[in-house]
């Protein structure tokens, strides 16, 4: 049960994004993605599940190249996979409880399942999920327009848990949150590596959050690894750019942390 | 010239993958009933409205001409035949470009900068099957209802400026309509809407499924769209006039009739 | 949105237009330039590609009715002469703006709307009005009199050609056929749509840009009542024109 990726490499036009990047993701891992804006992060993940293709190399999830995958087979491994988008991406035209049971009616599910859901499954289930990410039943008849922002990425976080995936791919998931649902996120991420062995890889830009919750990052740039290490091992790194991202992180920290931080960077 | 063939390819194939999904799937039919009944409940004022106008543009227009040679007889048929054969057809869907494709481009192109497509496929569901297949049928089923509405109150609208502005009665008007126009004519025009509707909906789902880039993205997908359907149907409808008229000439040499 | 006070707005705009006209800061001939080129110059392949195949398929049309109801095909010059300059070389570059041109003022000014762009004009001071719509007033007015008018030549050029070598006639023949029937009233009648046209377009999508709400969906959602307004706008006035021409001719 892992992922591995295999000298991937993709271009939009003359812009190379990827060049031949390799890596690997063990079970119940968080994997932190980071990097500047456009330097191939979202890409990543989206190879990851078919849906854009690498133009060489390839990409295993449990030792299926998804690279080479019909349609079909494709649809098999995105039902392993939870995406949670930049934005919302929640279906206007559906009501709350409609988004997030839409992933427990599509026939791939129906098909693993082995059978279609009660009714009352599917609202116990939805309204587990909505309650992981501390929300409340009372908004499932909600148009996702009538819904605050933030509340609308959690939406969409509950959607993307419903069909109990083992691996979650996050894309920037606290981008244009408050604080405090930054927290409950990064918490949620935390529990379900933890209890349910689910495998995460999130992109993102925000540093401090990858050293309180991740156990490896890696760092992409120009289309290559700059590092791909465990929190402690970065924080020694001498690369330019991760001592940036250090330091802008650690200017945001209260003074005595800053002090613990920069003491293990020396020990 | 080169880009002009690239993208009616990828179009094209865009049409096969659809109506291939349509096939591979197991058949439900209710959302491209709902679909058909958004589609014609919007368009239907405008449809009408259009459609009287465009009718009394052509009475007028052709009433000049014949009135210079005493042949306002011919008024009704012409203007019938004109409205059924080239212009009913042409005008609706322009005007379902303008209303549905757009309306489509913008709301499959919204769909898509907002990734709600990619979250749909993620889900485990072909957005083809669950967003473009319904729309894209129920508009080329409802250009054929619009169609035949948009005749009817064309070829009325005809009718009553011919009576207040050219001083011909609706009976005069009707009764030179059978010399012009028969039923396979209207069955052509049958014909034609529904391949116009297939390139309003195939260009601008198509437009609409492959938009990027925020809203810009979604803005120049309508435009696109809109500029590339009329140029299609414009040559659309030169191909299918000179397909017809092959047709209707084989049709009586094997009848035996002359024309 | 309300379609009457769309409306009101759309003839508001018009009218701050037309006073920008006095006001010598706004003819700015870069920007006007630039405009031409995007509304007129880019759009000649795609009415001159249009009109000339719309231009084969009339000629076509008008003989086999003229057989039909007169059994003499001798006036097709005159008849396709007389729809061409009226109707035909007017209306078919008139949607053709609308559905290239106005779209895409539309989908330029919605999006200016929702990134704030324009509300960081009016914070400098500048008078969207002077600055975004009076160049594209002034532009749709210049592009739809001249493509109008290439599009007439065009179509009459194709429906000649149909004439010469489908139905048999010399091209003096032809050219003296259409003379009888064309005459100055014609010209003044293509022109005064064209610039009546011209002037609707832009103006009807600037009015739904500058109403545009809620990012990218309302961008689309402008776009497309900017393209159905104006095409319905375009026949209301077509007809209300001939209708008046009538009187004339």
């Amino acid at each position: 049960m892992s992922i591995r990726f295999e000298q991937v490499s993709k271009s939009f036009g003359s812009k190379r994004v990827l060049d031949g990047v390799s890596f690997e993701v063990e079970r119940g891992e968080i994997l932190f993605i980071l990097g500047r804006s456009g330097m191939g992060k979202s890409v990543t993940l989206k190879q990851m599940i078919g849906l854009l293709k690498p133009d060489s190399g390839h990409i295993y999830v449990d030792h299926q190249d998804v690279t080479q995958l019909d349609e079909n087979q494709l649809a098999r491994v995105r039902q392993k996979c939870g995406m949670v988008f930049q934005h919302p991406a929640l279906l206007d035209s559906l009501t709350v409880y409609e988004n997030i049971a839409f992933g427990l009616k599509t026939v791939q599910f129906i098909r693993s399942a082995g059978g279609a859901l009660p009714e009352e499954e599917i609202k116990r289930r939805v309204i587990e999920k909505l309650a992981l990410v501390h929300l409340g039943p009372e908004i499932l008849d909600r148009l996702p327009s009538e819904l605050s922002y933030g509340m609308q990425k959690r939406v969409s976080l509950a959607r993307t848990l419903a069909p109990n995936p083992s691996y979650l791919l996050f894309d920037e998931p606290t981008t244009g949150l408050d604080p405090i649902t930054t927290n409950a996120v990064n918490d949620l991420i935390h529990d379900l590596s933890r209890k349910l062995q689910v495998t995460s890889l999130v992109v993102s830009h925000d540093m401090a959050c990858a050293l309180k919750i991740a156990d490896r990052i890696l760092v992409l740039d120009h289309g290559k690894i700059l590092a791909h290490t465990s929190n402690e091992l970065l924080k020694l790194s001498q690369e330019p750019l991760i001592q940036d991202f250090l330091s802008e992180t650690l200017a945001l920290l209260p003074p005595e942390e800053r002090f613990d931080s920069l003491a293990g960077v020396r020990q | 010239m080169m880009a002009f063939f690239q993208e009616l390819g990828a179009t094209s194939l865009f049409f096969v993958r659809v109506v291939r999904t349509l096939f591979s799937t197991q058949g439900n039919f209710q959302p491209i009933l709902a679909q058909i009944a958004f589609v014609s409940y919007r368009s239907l004022s405008t449809v009408l409205f259009a459609g009287v106008f465009v009718g009394a543009i052509l009475v007028l227009q052709i009433d000049l001409i014949l009135a210079k040679y005493d042949a306002e007889i011919f008024l009704g048929g012409l203007n019938t035949s004109t409205v059924i054969r080239e212009v009913g057809p042409l005008i609706i869907s322009f005007l379902l470009a303008g209303k549905i494709g757009a309306f489509t481009a913008a709301e499959l192109g919204t769909m898509r900068v907002t990734e709600q497509i990619d979250a749909i496929e993620c889900l485990g569901t072909n957005p083809i099957h669950y967003l473009v297949v319904p729309r894209l049928f129920g508009i080329i089923l409802s250009s054929l209802i619009l169609l035949f509405l948009g005749l009817l109150i064309s070829v009325g609208g005809a009718m009553a400026v011919a009576w207040f502005a050219c001083g011909i009665n609706t009976l005069e008007f009707a009764s030179s309509i059978p010399k012009f126009v028969s039923v396979s004519t209207f069955f052509a025009a049958l014909f034609k809407a529904l391949i116009y509707g297939a390139i309003v909906a195939t260009v601008s789902c198509h437009r609409g499924f492959t938009a990027s880039g925020g809203a810009r993205g979604v803005g120049q997908a309508v435009t696109q769209a809109a500029i590339y359907t009329n140029l299609y149907i414009l040559f659309a409808n030169f191909g299918i006039t000179h397909l017809l008229d092959l047709a209707e000439k084989l049709t009586q040499s094997a009848l035996g009739v002359s024309p | 949105m309300n379609q009457s006070l769309v409306w009101v707005s759309i003839i508001q705009l018009f009218f701050k237009t037309l006073l920008n006209l006095f006001q010598p800061s706004a003819w700015r001939r870069s920007e006007i330039m630039q405009s031409i080129i995007q509304s007129g110059i880019k759009s000649i392949p795609i009415v001159v590609l249009s009109t000339a195949f719309a231009g084969v398929v009339v000629t076509q049309q008008i003989a086999w009715h003229m057989d039909l109801a007169l059994h003499d095909v001798s006036m097709i010059p005159g008849f396709t002469g007389q729809f061409i300059f009226r109707e035909l070389g007017i209306a078919i570059p008139a949607l053709l703006l609308v559905s290239k041109v106005g779209a895409s003022i539309t989908a330029e000014i919605g999006t200016m709307k929702v990134t704030e762009q324009i509300d960081a004009l009016k914070l400098l001071r500048i008078d969207p009005v002077e600055y975004l719509v009076f160049p594209r007033f002034i532009a749709g007015i210049v592009s739809s009199a001249c493509l109008t008018l290439l599009a007439v030549a065009v179509t009459l050029c194709c429906s000649g050609l149909v004439g010469v070598l489908g139905y048999n006639f010399g091209i003096l023949e032809f050219l003296n056929g259409m003379k009888h029937f064309i005459g100055v009233a014609d010209l003044a009648c293509a022109l005064v749509k064209g610039v009546a046209f011209g002037s609707l377009i832009p103006i009807i999508s600037c009015a739904y840009g500058f109403r545009c709400e809620g990012g990218a969906q309302g961008v689309g959602t402008a776009t497309t009542q900017a393209v159905v307004s104006a095409t319905v706008a375009i026949i209301i006035l077509d007809f209300l024109i001939t209708y008046l021409f009538t009187w004339f001719l």
